[in-house]
């Protein structure tokens, strides 16, 4: 089973999210914004994964520049996007290699496969 | 015959010209046929008459006195000398006059030889161009987007006040210089050079080029260029009319536009996140067979919330691809049936575009046959479900197909789920459409659905009411 650092700026999206995580048999760490993140990523903590949201309160970019800077703290973490806007060419270049996204809103069913092709990949 | 052959006075009464020839006294010794015709006279009027005399002193003309007392006297000969009078008997009239002093052999006095041109309709003819270029000059410089005249070799003949005004140069200036030498060479782009040099040889114009940079003393600017070949009547050189729109403020408008909606459909998507989260909520707590209910509620907000995507791609901001939104529909349908699934889906659609009032019905149309479809036809779990639309006449054909055990006889006329079929019912009257349902067992069923033309071809003009 995983250790997921999930990042959502709305709190009932975020835990409903955790919620089914759980569910699954998965442990979860919560976060709000890019900071609260990034002192998971920096602490000890095991991190399997990095579920995130795109659009961060104001920042509008800033699941894809947490990304980067996890990545850069922690090679080989695994990183799944989410976001309500439409996913432009411009915006996947900023991805990490090896990404994978989910579209807003998502069902549980949905979350549920993303998750699992993010954890084989 | 050579010409030296032929007789001076058949030359003199051949030439086009007046001829006039002068004493040393201004009295006219004689003068060729063509000065007869043109100021209708005859040798008796005119020989021997002091050339100010002839035809009631018509001839006394300050220029001509000019001439003959104060310049002749000083030079050998005078050539373009221009005289422009009115005439009783035949008008206003321009003309050239070249004079030479003659001396005979033995004769001190000499003579004076007149050629006299009337140049009076060519005058006229360049006066008249003249107003025309000034007049066309004048619609050009009230005009308010930029524009220019260009040669053949894409140099500028002339250039509007707009023009100058904004790239801060004067007529002097632009005459003779490229587009693409202008400002800090922006207009200097492949592209724009290769539709240019395909105007005037291929009579080929430009619409619609949008140009956007940083230009000097103007800032950051989108211009839209228009170019096309004009002619002149009577004249073998084309030329070629370039228009500068500037669209900048325009733009503008249409990014803040692009940016209200991508806003938009954000917030909305985020909130249709909560409402799903609601529904996951609420499934987790409830009995199995009524998890399913749910699910197909999630599915059918899903069908809604793609088509914000859609809105924030469409170049319009007005209507929806139906073949992407197809697309859209069927990966969350795909995405629903998850990664172990034996069943594909496959879109096969015109390239159409669907006004958005519409776009929900029709969306949850597709979503809803395609989720009975998966539910229904295969009990094996494998096959694959094909969605298409095309367009048959004024109508427009949706068919869900599948590859399934098909339907009993007596099911055909009723569809399968209840509710499903209800939902599928009210979709179809909403969009003025006529359902009808085909196959037998083991070979599949096709379910299709006749819509109004209610869409429109892409790239159309207004979708037309159904």
């Amino acid at each position: 089973m995983a250790v997921i650092l999930v990042v959502e700026d709305e709190i009932f999206t975020r835990e409903i999210a955790e919620m089914m995580i759980q569910d699954w048999g998965h442990q979860t760490l919560s976060a709000g914004d890019v900071d609260e993140a990034l002192l998971f990523l920096r602490s000890p903590r095991h991190i399997d994964a990095l579920f995130t949201d795109i659009y961060l309160k104001t920042a509008v970019l800033g699941g894809c520049e947490l990304a980067d800077i996890a990545i850069k703290l922690r090679p080989g973490l695994r990183v799944l996007y989410t976001t309500g806007n439409f996913v432009t060419d411009k915006m996947k270049a900023l991805f990490v290699d090896g990404k994978h996204y989910l579209s807003k809103p998502y069902t549980e069913q949905q979350l549920h496969g993303s998750v699992d092709q993010m954890l084989a990949a | 015959m050579p010409v030296s052959d032929i007789a001076a006075s058949d030359i003199v009464e051949t030439v086009p010209s007046a001829l006039l020839v002068l004493d040393r006294n201004l009295n006219i010794t004689s003068a060729n046929r063509a000065f007869y015709q043109t100021f209708r006279t005859s040798a008796d009027e005119t020989e021997g008459c002091l050339i100010y005399d002839l035809g009631n002193r018509q001839w006394d003309i300050p220029a001509l006195r000019t001439l003959l007392e104060s310049v002749i006297p000083h030079r050998a000969s005078v050539e373009g000398f221009e005289v422009e009078h009115d005439f009783p008997t035949i008008g206003r009239r321009t003309m050239l006059v070249n004079a030479r002093k003659i001396f005979r052999p033995g004769d001190h006095d000499g003579f004076i030889l007149l050629a006299i041109e009337d140049v009076s309709e060519e005058r006229a003819a360049r006066k008249e161009s003249n107003r025309n270029w000034q007049l066309t000059q004048s619609i050009v410089d009230t005009i308010r987007d930029p524009l220019v005249v260009l040669e053949n070799d894409m140099t500028i003949v002339t250039a509007s006040k707009a023009f100058l005004t904004i790239f801060g140069i004067t007529q002097a200036e632009a005459h003779g210089r490229r587009v693409s030498e202008l400002g800090q060479h922006q207009w200097d782009v492949p592209a724009l050079r290769h539709l240019m040099e395909k105007v005037l040889p291929e009579n080929k114009p430009i619409e619609g080029f949008e140009i956007e940079d940083d230009f000097p003393g103007l800032g950051r600017r989108v211009f839209n260029l228009n170019a096309r070949k004009i002619s002149q009547p009577g004249n073998h050189a084309h030329r070629m009319l370039l228009v500068f729109e500037d669209i900048t403020d325009r733009k503008q408008r249409e990014r803040d536009a692009q940016t209200l909606t991508n806003e938009i459909s954000h917030r909305i998507k985020n909130n249709l996140q909560i409402v799903v989260g609601l529904i996951s909520y609420e499934a987790k707590w409830t009995a199995a067979p009524c998890v399913q209910g749910y699910r197909a509620m999630q599915a059918r907000i899903g069908a809604i919330a793609h088509l914000y995507d859609l809105i924030s791609q469409s170049s319009r901001g007005r209507t929806i691809a139906v073949d992407a939104y197809l697309g859209e529909i069927a990966k969350a349908v795909s995405a629903s049936l998850g990664n172990q699934s034996g069943v594909a889906i496959l879109v096969r659609a015109e390239a159409l575009e669907i006004d958005p009032d519409r776009a929900v019905p029709f969306g949850l149309l597709v979503n809803e046959l395609a989720t009975n479809a998966i539910k229904h036809a295969f009990p094996g779990g494998t096959g694959q479900v094909v969605l298409s639309v095309e367009r048959i006449g004024d109508e427009i054909e949706l068919t869900v197909a599948d590859d399934g055990v098909g339907m009993k006889e007596k099911t055909l006329t009723k569809l399968p789920e209840k509710r499903g079929s209800d939902y599928v019912a009210i979709f179809v009257r909403q969009l003025h459409g006529t359902l009808t349902v085909s196959g037998a067992e083991q070979t599949g069923t096709a379910i299709k659905v006749r819509l109004p033309l209610l869409l429109v071809p892409a790239g159309g003009a207004e979708p037309l009411a159904a």
